[in-house]
């Protein structure tokens, strides 16, 4: 038989699958066999029929009896090694004091914001949990067509005769629960008053949704109209005593009866409030248009309880026929209803008119996946690291493996290993935990206002699963290293040893590593000049100075009778609400000559505004309070829309806004009455006609305590139910764009950790590289080479590293800035080199910091010390 | 006892690996069957069979030397053991006893 024939062969890969499945005792025998087998079918059939009945065999072969056992642990006495594996993981972590110290810092940092996350995310999903009947409650959710396009507008909210016509008319559906938004202010007791916040509700609310009862009949308790339900703090805050029932409230001087108590809504539940009235008072009072307006759905909501065997296509049909119907009636709403489950609510789509606040489903997964990156980096720090020194343990594996180790037991114990540094990195994490927690809780106004962090028996449950995954994740690839070591190239000498592959593999981590930090760094740069440049941006009037009171339902020129006598008040306006600060208002206007009507934006101001707040009047002159004559002051924007030719040939046209005939009197310059968001309208300042809800003081003051002191004082003269709420103009602004400076902390809490992070993995690098290379270095400095010239050699490598991820770090934090945060904006800064560039140089330069210093220890060492060892 | 009890083909298997006294390995005996019995013999399943054999103490089986051919793999040599000659000596004569109580004219081919 010609053997050295070397197309004769079995097919490869057959032989390699033999090799792979065939248990070890079996091998040798079996493949020889199969030779044999094959060689002798070459002869008969031919070559090609030969490896085919091989594969056959082969395949054959895959049977019980042959097949390796698959074990990873050993189990006679797993016990006795698991004890050695952390003797042995302890004595190697107090050898290692600076790599143990940088792994376990790092993945407890790591891990801290991990627990943030896992924290979050399960509170967040024990939202609405609590309802009995939660998997068949949905709600009716409004989607507006805008008549000048394609585009439409999710809202939360649905008219209330929606609600009724689908209580009404549609089949499959056990109960329909409509509340109004509107039941807010102050409710009377016979001496005291208290503001509260509540909703008109309908009876079938305790039927739809599980609010246990203190006191009362669910069933009928919003029956009749005026009844009203308290919540337990609410009565206890009131009455002292949750035993109420059938005393009597009033609100706006109308009676209500307290007809039953119920628990305070959990602080999981997506609908909060205080009290709750009976929906059927609003058809007794005289803004009944809100129950049979199709087009009054801004802050009314409907959830409805379907039947057990519903068919929910059934019932949205039976929905967006009763939405075509009235659309066809009404001329001013075009709307789609959309039915939607429970627990898509919280977290969810993001939607106009929230019943409460709702953690957008976007906000949810940024968080998870910022943390997720966060406890990578971290365990590619322990791969790393543990991988470079995987060296100095070969001949500890070495020894076991010859000793009769098998490949599963030595995974076992480095995965051990990395689980004990993670099960140690816990107790760390768990006391970074605490300290972060109120910053993470301050740092956005979505997670105060839902969110608690509290710990419970389930999240230190996760916390512990969690912990042992990310010990297994971070030891898993220097265990499979370790693991392929061969125990001859070892016992040959580690010298001759290559992790060629490893050194690739750490090459790339480190590298992910810093594009993140890059990224993370730039875009905390970006949003913060962003941020800043939102906060000087030049509105085109000035808020310096100007503090703004809430009237709380007070009269305008009692207060301002009350603030005059104030000396450091310099000026006192009053307006509806404030400018610049996200809130806007608008209704179509129409100039008799003119064919289209226009949007236009508007505030409501009284006649000292324009010069308290020192807009620039082009033509005319401000407004008065004389209601006889309607009046109003447009923009240049208003001009351009209108095509009105200059500010002086504007002055007298007649206007139809808000339903009167205005008359302009006066034209100013474009400002910002939006935020960065928003570009540039047609506006309009228009009389106050008794809607002022705010007064802005003027003040000029050299002791702004005191000030304050007589502000609040002269308050209290004229209200003494409610306290002052007054903030600066700034502060407002400020307060507008929280969103901007709470991503900002965010990106920088996770900037700072990190860059920490990646900072600790390359310090462990560059003082593994600086110890290896020790005696190369001495010999090169024994020859005559300079510090500098070794410092580069050794800082060499990693520079390519930062390059190429700064390459990769700075376009996509620009887009990721471009396309997330700065997305909407119409006035965005300019972005150059050194935005760009800043972030990246700093973590560059403190990295470079970190390998110079353990560059130059190196060099500098005396060449004797390492050079005499030997 | 289960585990001493011989299966049909077991037997034949362990008979064949007496017929072939020192040449006794997979593929031979594989052959022979083959040969004897004229029905296709699957490696895998001969490999279980032996396997099986030697746990019930009725085959031993050591490695031969190693050869150029099979690309210098060993074969695995079996043969007979103590318990597996017993064994098949009582197969047979319970055999033959129950041939015994067979009249004659009962078997006869017509």
């Amino acid at each position: 038989m010609s053997k050295l024939n070397p197309h004769i062969a079995p097919p490869a890969f057959a032989s390699r699958l033999l090799r792979w499945f065939c248990h070890s005792d079996f091998h040798e025998e079996l493949a020889g066999d199969l030779e044999e087998n094959f060689l002798k079918n070459t002869e008969i059939y031919g070559l090609k029929k030969a490896k085919r009945k091989y594969t056959i065999e082969v395949l054959g072969l895959l049977r019980p009896s042959v097949i390796k056992k698959v074990r990873l642990f050993n189990y006679q006495n797993n016990t006795a090694m698991f004890k050695n594996y952390t003797l042995v993981a302890f004595r190697n972590l107090s050898r290692n004091r600076l790599f143990s110290a940088i792994n376990i810092l790092g993945l407890a940092m790591s891990m801290a914001v991990a627990l943030l996350a896992i924290v979050f995310v399960t509170e967040i999903y024990s939202f609405d949990e609590f309802h009995k009947n939660k998997d068949r409650i949905y709600r009716v959710n409004n989607i507006v067509i805008k008549p000048d396009g394609e585009l439409s507008v999710p809202y939360a909210s649905t008219s209330l005769l929606a609600a009724q016509k689908i209580r009404e008319q549609v089949p499959g559906i056990e109960k329909v629960a409509s509340f109004f938004k509107g039941f807010y202010g102050d409710l009377k007791t016979e001496n005291e008053t208290y503001s509260i916040e509540g909703y008109f509700a309908s009876k079938e609310f305790f039927e739809v949704f599980t609010f246990p009862m203190v006191q009362g009949n669910p069933e009928t308790a919003l029956t009749e109209p005026y009844s009203l339900v308290l919540t337990e703090s609410t009565a206890i805050k009131m009455f002292n005593s949750t035993d109420v029932l059938g005393k009597t409230l009033l609100r706006r001087k109308t009676p209500y009866t307290i007809t039953a108590v119920v628990k305070d809504p959990p602080r999981n539940s997506h609908l909060r409030f205080d009290v709750l009235g009976a929906q059927s008072t609003l058809a007794s009072e005289t803004r009944n248009s809100v129950l049979t307006d199709w087009n009054s759905m801004w802050s009314s909501y409907a959830y409805l309880l379907v039947s057990e065997n519903r068919n929910l296509e059934q019932i949205q049909a039976s929905i967006d026929q009763i939405a075509k119907e009235e659309n066809a009636k009404s001329q001013s709403l075009n709307a789609k209803l959309r039915i939607e489950r429970m627990s898509d609510i919280f977290p969810g789509e993001d939607r106009w008119n929230e019943v409460g606040t709702v953690m957008p489903n976007q906000r949810l997964s940024a968080m998870i996946i910022l943390a997720l990156i966060v406890i990578f980096s971290a365990c590619f720090n322990y791969a790393n690291l543990s991988i470079a020194r995987s060296l100095k343990r070969a001949k500890e594996i070495g020894v076991r493996k010859v000793v009769g180790a098998k490949q599963g037991q030595i995974f076992t114990q480095f995965i051990t290993e990395s689980i004990l540094v993670s099960l140690i990195s816990l107790i760390l994490a768990f006391f970074l935990f605490r300290l972060i927690r109120p910053e993470f809780l301050s740092l956005d106004f979505y997670i105060s206002r839902t969110t608690t962090l509290e710990l419970t028996t389930s999240t230190y449950f996760y916390f512990f699963l969690f912990t042992v995954l990310i010990g297994f994740l971070a030891g898993c690839i220097p265990a499979l290293v370790m693991t392929n070591f061969k125990p001859i190239s070892i016992m040959k000498g580690i010298a001759n040893m290559k992790v060629s592959e490893g050194i690739n593999i750490r090459k790339i981590l480190i590298g992910i590593q810093f594009v993140l930090s890059m990224g993370f760094a730039i875009l905390v740069t970006l949003t913060y000049k962003q941020y800043q440049f939102a906060l000087n941006f030049d509105l085109g009037y000035e808020t310096e100075a100007i503090l703004n009171v809430e009237l709380q339902g007070n009269d305008f020129d009692i207060v301002k009778s009350a603030f005059i006598q104030i000396p450091e008040i310099e000026g006192i306006s009053g307006s509806a609400f404030m400018p610049s600060t996200g809130s806007t208002n608008s209704d179509h206007a129409k100039i008799e000559s003119k064919a289209d009507s226009v949007v236009v934006y508007s505030i409501r101001i009284n006649e000292d505004y324009i010069q308290n707040l020192k807009h620039e009047i082009l033509a005319g002159g401000p407004i008065n309070d004389d209601l006889q004559k309607k009046q109003m002051i447009v923009n240049e924007a208003f001009l351009k829309q209108f095509e009105l030719g200059s500010p002086i040939d504007a002055i007298g046209q007649i206007v139809d806004y808000y339903n009167e005939n205005r008359e302009i009197v006066g034209v100013i310059e474009d400002f910002h009455y939006g935020t960065i968001y928003n570009d540039i309208q047609p506006f309009a300042f228009i009389q106050s006609e008794g809607y002022l809800n705010y007064t802005n003081l003027k003040i000029r003051s050299k002791d702004m305590n005191s000030t304050m002191a007589k502000i609040a004082n002269a308050w209290n003269s004229i209200d003494s139910n409610h306290d002052l709420q007054a903030s600066f103009f700034d502060e407002d602004i400020e307060r507008t764009y929280k969103d901007l400076s709470s991503s900002m902390k965010t990106y920088g809490l996770l900037s700072i950790v990190a860059i920490s992070i990646s900072i600790l993995g390359l310090l462990g690098m560059a003082v593994y590289t600086a110890e290896a290379r020790l005696k190369e270095l001495t010999i090169r400095k024994v020859l005559g080479a300079s510090v500098q010239s070794l410092v580069s050699l050794l800082s060499k490598n990693f520079v390519i590293i930062f390059i190429v991820s700064a390459a990769v770090a700075i376009p996509t934090s620009y887009y990721l800035f471009k396309n997330t945060i700065a997305q909407n904006m119409e006035y965005t800064i300019n972005i150059g080199f050194w935005e760009l560039g800043s972030g990246a140089i700093l973590v560059i330069t403190t990295a470079l910091l970190t390998i110079s210093s353990q560059a130059i220890k190196a060099a500098k060492a005396n060449p004797s010390e390492s050079l005499r060892s030997e | 006892m289960k585990g001493t009890n011989l299966g049909e083909f077991e037997e034949v298997v362990l008979l064949t690996i007496a017929a072939l006294l020192t040449e006794a390995y997979s593929v031979a005996i594989c052959d022979e069957i083959e040969r004897i019995t004229d029905r296709k013999v699957k490696l895998g399943v001969v490999h279980s069979v032996l396997n099986r054999l030697e746990e019930k103490g009725f085959v031993n089986s050591q490695l031969g030397e190693a050869t150029k051919v099979r690309g210098g793999r060993r074969k695995r040599y079996f043969e007979v053991t103590h318990a597996g000659k017993a064994t098949l000596q009582k197969v047979k004569s319970q055999r033959d006893e129950l041939w015994k109580l067979i009249p004659e004219f009962n078997l006869k081919m017509i």
